[in-house]
């Protein structure tokens, strides 16, 4: 009796509870009508994020990036090692090359003949810095700059390391720095590129540089460096053509922007919608760009700061004088690129000459940048993509040697835009090959200069083909020291 | 009427709705997009949550009534009133994770989140197995009235902040310092010695008679001596002890105890080494100084603003392609606002910014013109700390209202005329912290005394360039073509202003003294070689610039070349001679012709009816460099009744060193015009000179183009 009772008992509860499941399902149901997605996969969240960038108080709202290309050696402008003078010629010893890969050029070599610095070094400043005789303007403002002398990378080959410098990676799909501001931040002015590119070439050894480190990678096109060059449309294709008056070139924008968002209706491609934007600003900058080129009310002191080579277009001086134009314009990222760095061979007589072409020049920019009120919301960043061996590539002469790649360790300067002045942070061994004291990694250093502009570099991503990416890839951490 | 056991039955039907927008919410997570009606139902969620507290406690009770079982009505009642919570629990549950979504994140959130959703599976769970033992359920009761609280705990939590209930029995509560107010010894050092040595000085258990824990006894010092003297770094015990060896028994704090990081160590030193204050503000160090630079990080460096944020669609509306408006920073109410854009600048459009006026701290109109514009608007900006507003051509009665901003801490006014009257009114702007007045015209004096009424403020004066002297960039000249048919325009330029560009047509090298100043435009109609050189006041002369200019009175009618040129250098044959286009110095790859194992020998015929020509120019190619040289012998025959003559010659003078890519000009004067047609011969450098490197090898002969003159 009992056991029918309780049979009963469950019959009853199963099909009320049935009966009842389907109510559940019921409201299974009407609560999915709340979640559009629920079947169709997550909806990208980057949008939502992007909105919140940046993600904190940042210390400086631009970045004029001074690239070096070729590697300028630390030995002969920052990292002072006297030992190598007084070892000069001698075997660099197996316990400080370690396990350091070489590159082909030196591989080959039987001995690795200790080569010291053939300028003359002095301290500087209150941070007491040592500067190379060859950097005397440099000198002139260590007290504003904060010398970093134990960067290290990974790569040791040049377009390797200058994409891994400028994207985060080696290989080289990945968008550059200056996209990733120019995708978190947007431009501060929407009459000029939040992303532009000037180039220049010294007198030394030159390496090439190439549009796909100022590629957007898989980031929208809008993002892509602009290239400014020294011819005289300085934005190649932006001149209307003759007898095009302002309002037709208006009125054409205008309607080949309609027909695109009708495409962009269709087809929902957002290239499409990058193209309508870019002719828009395109169209802006007609007017933006000239007005930004035009030295020509510029003070006579600014020539003499930047020395009269800042008149000749194209020059590092010239490109250092327009990087603070685009800069003080709101232009979010100016990147330059000075060609020359790469002292394999004659290094003594060449490193000369390409820091006479971009010592006044880098140096100015500072000061220029001070005067007008700007140092303290602009980062500047001098550097190249690795160091110099401190052994001799070929023989040592009397007046000439050559320096290698070396990756272990280098020097690079910032300054400004909340990086703490009149400070040299790190420390090599006396050799000068291996970092002692507070290394900084190539991601550190990104994740740092993404910090100054008030992001957090682990979370400005961006999702493709399937993962996320940043530009610091997997690693990277801000060095708190440097931050002011 | 209803009877008690429909509503009982509506009930439990009803607890498997709840149960299922609760899968479905929970599932969803962060995708839900939620219609406006529904978020005033999830923020109805702290009123709703007391229902299920009350109900579901009052259920649980019942179970523990003794003897319960055997009184069906009073168990009834409890069973109603649990079954009653358990829907209120739903209810709540689905209307505090629709709320979740709105502004929640964090740990806190994610325990209030599942203990909520597991209370209520509980209690359902309870619900209906509630009649298997009464044992088991009077503890699983206990558990779920546990599990009650702290899902209410935690819920408080998230509404009045984290430990709200306890907070007033706590006292030590950090709080955030700004840099400004942050004292050295209080903020920075105190807490170092709270941390690692009161703990053993201090009443009732003062060692080595040292009491740490107040400033009287860190001054009075201990048994051994003084605590710290300001500035002496030896003789503070402080120092000497925490520098000690760690297995030195003097060693503070004692081995065992935590030891100071380095940082602090730094600290404590730098401290001392500063003066050992104890009431000092840290904003009064150096920015350089190594103490402030440790511990400024410590504090809150952002300006925390009280005043209310802007309507977020003005804001929005304010920003155009000529001007951004901008949050300082995230969620920060104070407003950056920069105007771009020098040709498309309207000054009318400054007024749009009233809706903003009380958010806008940091200004920037750097570069616009503003003169005759009126700035009184700005004493509206009641909060404006920064100005930028350099090279705006702003006059004296702008200045004054600039002047009379009394809230501005930083003010940049580089390249405007400052004269002496506008100085006055600057020199009265005492809260300023930094003043840029680069390229503003004051003189030394006037530097100095700004300076001396300013005190606290950091002057920038800039770089003026006074006293060095640089060599002048070359002038720039500009020509259409360096050939031409009658007459030709040269103009020259200089990209310094004030530079006086001086000119010579003859070949001679211009001087700052007898040469001609370039006015205007030059008209030639001749061939020859526009030299030029600028000079200016606090500038060393430029270099000269040169400028080729070849007039071609007349065309050939025919002409051939004898010798082939190399097979590598051929541009377009011997029409390259006399298609009056002037090849480019560096590009002797594709627009000269070269030779080297033959001599250059080209015939040429003119109109007999017409003038025969005179004169003659040839264009050389000199680069010594890649082996182009002078022609060893020129010479120029005429055939005169069907022989030879020669009309004239010359050995050009010989290169003494590698000099870069160049283009010279050779002119010569023919004996005389009675020729039928010309021949003219360039013969290359045999051997190249001793000093050059590859000397024996043979020269080359470069040529582009042939003039002729009456």
């Amino acid at each position: 009796m009992e056991k029918e009772l309780l049979e009963e008992g469950l019959n009853h509860n199963r099909r009320k509870f049935l009966s009842r499941l389907s109510l559940g399902v019921g409201s299974l149901a009407l609560g999915s009508l709340l979640v559009p997605d629920l079947f169709s996969g997550k909806k990208e969240a980057e949008e939502a994020m992007m909105s919140a960038l940046p993600h904190f108080a940042p210390k400086a709202k631009r970045v004029i990036y001074l690239f070096q290309n070729g590697a300028p050696s630390q030995l002969e402008s920052f990292d002072y090692k006297p030992v190598l003078n007084q070892r000069m010629g001698e075997e660099l010893p197996e316990s400080i090359r370690g396990t350091q890969r070489l590159t082909g050029m030196t591989a080959g070599q039987s001995s690795f003949p200790l080569v010291g610095s053939h300028y003359k070094f002095n301290q500087y400043g209150e941070s007491r810095a040592w500067i190379s005789e060859v950097f005397p303007h440099t000198a002139g403002i260590v007290d504003d700059i904060c010398i970093v002398k134990s960067m290290h990378t990974d790569a040791i080959n040049h377009d390797p390391a200058l994409t891994f410098f400028q994207t985060g990676a080696q290989v080289g799909n990945r968008p550059s720095m200056g996209s990733w501001l120019s995708y978190g931040l947007g431009s501060e002015n929407s009459n000029l590129p939040a992303f532009s590119v000037l180039l220049s070439r010294g007198r030394g050894n030159g390496q090439g540089v190439y549009s796909k480190l100022w590629s957007n990678g898989f980031l929208d096109a809008t993002h892509q460096g602009v290239q400014f060059s020294n011819s005289e449309d300085p934005v190649l294709y932006l001149k209307d053509p003759e007898s095009m008056s302002r309002s037709e070139r208006r009125k054409m924008i205008d309607k080949i922007a309609e027909m695109n968002n009708l495409n962009m209706q269709q087809f929902n491609d957002p290239e499409i919608s990058a193209k309508v934007k870019q002719y828009e600003m395109a169209y802006r900058m007609q007017t933006a760009v000239p007005e930004m080129t035009d030295i020509s009310k510029e003070p006579e002191s600014i020539i003499k700061l930047y020395g009269p080579d800042c008149l000749v277009p194209g020059t590092y001086a010239a490109n250092c004088l327009l990087a603070r134009k685009l800069s003080e314009s709101g232009v979010r990222f100016v990147q330059l690129y000075h060609q020359g760095w790469d002292q394999h061979g004659n290094l003594p007589n060449e490193m000369r000459l390409q820091a006479e072409d971009v010592d006044q020049a880098s140096a100015a920019l500072i000061t220029d940048l001070k005067q007008r009120g700007l140092l303290d919301e602009t980062l500047v960043i001098w550097g190249g993509e690795f160091g110099r061996t401190n052994y001799c590539q070929g023989k040592i002469l009397v007046d000439n040697y050559g320096r290698d790649h070396h990756p272990r360790a280098f020097s690079i300067w910032m300054a400004g835009g909340g990086v703490k002045s009149g400070m040299v942070y790190g420390e090599t061994d006396e050799f000068g090959y291996n970092i002692t004291e507070n290394p900084v990694h190539v991601h550190d250093f990104q994740a740092t200069v993404l910090h100054l502009m008030g992001i957090d570099h682990e979370r400005m991503t961006y999702k493709h083909l399937g993962r996320r990416y940043r530009l610091t890839d997997v690693s990277g951490k801000v060095v708190k020291d440097l931050i002011a | 009427m209803l009877k008690i056991s429909s509503i009982r039955s509506i009930l439990e039907s009803t607890l498997f709705v709840w149960i299922g927008l609760t899968i479905i919410f929970t599932l969803a997570g962060n995708s839900l997009i939620l219609p406006d009606w529904l978020q005033v139902f999830g923020r109805s969620h702290p009123i709703l949550l007391h229902f299920p507290i009350v109900l579901l406690l009052m259920g649980l009770l019942f179970f523990w009534i003794p003897g319960i079982d055997s009184k069906p009505e009073v168990r009834e009642i409890g069973e109603i009133s649990f079954l009653a919570g358990c829907n209120f629990a739903g209810i709540t549950v689905i209307a505090g994770l629709i709320l979740a979504q709105e502004e929640y994140t964090g740990e806190l959130l994610n325990w209030h989140k599942w203990a909520g959703v597991i209370v209520f599976s509980g209690c359902v769970l309870l619900y209906f197995y509630r009649s298997i033992q009464a044992k088991a359920m009077r503890i699983s009761s206990l558990l779920l009235a546990g599990g009650i609280i702290a899902t209410g705990h935690w819920g408080a939590g998230l509404t009045h902040g984290e430990d709200f209930l306890l907070a007033p029995m706590k006292s030590d509560e950090v709080e955030l310092i700004p840099l400004a107010e942050a004292e050295i010894f209080a903020d920075v050092v105190q807490p170092i010695l709270q941390a690692k040595c009161v703990s053993c000085h201090k009443e009732g258990k003062i060692k080595g008679e040292l009491r740490m824990d107040h400033i009287e006894g860190l001054q009075k010092g201990g048994k051994s001596g003084p605590f710290v003297l300001a500035g002496d770094f030896e003789k503070s015990l402080l120092i000497q002890r925490i520098n000690l060896p760690e297995d030195d028994k003097k060693h503070m704090p004692p081995k065992n105890k935590a030891q100071l990081t380095d940082e602090e160590l730094l600290i404590l030193s730098e401290w001392v080494t500063s003066g050992a204050s104890f009431e000092q503000k840290l904003v009064t160090l150096p920015a350089k100084s190594e103490l402030y630079q440790l511990a400024s990080v410590k504090f809150e460096g952002k300006k925390i603003y009280s005043f209310d944020a802007a309507d977020a669609e003005d804001i929005e509306a304010l920003n155009t392609s000529f001007r951004s408006v901008q949050p300082l920073f995230p969620e920060s109410p104070a407003l950056d606002v920069s105007y771009f854009g020098i040709s498309t600048f309207p000054p009318k459009s400054l007024s749009d910014l009233k809706s903003v006026k009380d958010q806008v701290v940091r200004f920037s109109l750097n570069k616009m013109p503003l003169a005759g514009v009126d700035l009184k608007f700005l004493k509206d900006f009641e909060h404006l700390e920064e100005l930028h507003v350099n090279f705006t051509d702003l006059d004296a009665e702008q200045l004054k209202e600039i002047s009379e901003l009394k809230t501005l801490e930083i003010l940049a006014l580089s390249g405007n005329t400052i004269e002496a009257a506008s100085l006055q009114h600057i020199s009265k702007m005492s809260n300023l912290k930094k003043l840029y007045l680069w390229q503003t015209g004051l003189s030394l004096d006037q530097q100095k005394s700004i300076q001396t009424a300013l005190p606290e403020t950091e002057i920038d004066f800039g770089f003026d360039g006074k006293g060095i002297l640089y060599k002048l960039n070359n002038p720039i000249i500009s020509q259409e073509k360096m050939i031409y048919q009658d007459s030709l325009e040269l103009s020259i330029s200089h990209p310094i202003k004030t530079a006086q560009i001086r000119y010579t047509l003859d070949g001679t090298e211009p001087d700052s003294i007898s040469s001609a100043i370039y006015t205007q435009p030059i008209f030639v109609s001749s061939t020859g070689k526009l030299l030029a050189k600028a000079y200016a006041a606090e500038w060393k002369g430029s270099g000269s610039s040169e400028a080729i200019f070849m007039r071609s009175g007349i065309a050939p009618i025919d002409f051939k070349l004898i010798n082939e040129p190399n097979s590598k250098y051929k541009a377009s044959g011997a029409a390259t001679l006399f298609d009056l286009v002037k090849a480019e110095a560096p590009n002797h790859g594709q627009k000269w012709l070269g030779y080297q194992d033959d001599p250059m020998i080209v015939e040429v015929e003119f109109d007999h009816k017409a003038n025969q020509p005179k004169e003659l120019s040839i264009s050389l190619l000199y680069n010594e460099g890649a082996h182009i040289f002078p022609p060893s012998k020129i010479t120029i025959d005429g055939l005169v009744n069907g022989k030879w003559q020669q009309l004239a010659s010359t050995i050009p003078s010989a290169s003494t060193s590698a000099l870069s890519a160049r283009s010279e000009l050779l002119n010569f004067e023919l004996a005389s015009t009675n020729y039928e047609k010309l021949k003219i011969t360039l013969t290359p450098l045999p051997k190249l000179p001793n000093w050059h490197p590859n000397a024996g090898s043979k020269g080359w002969v470069f040529v582009d183009e042939m003039i002729f003159n009456e």
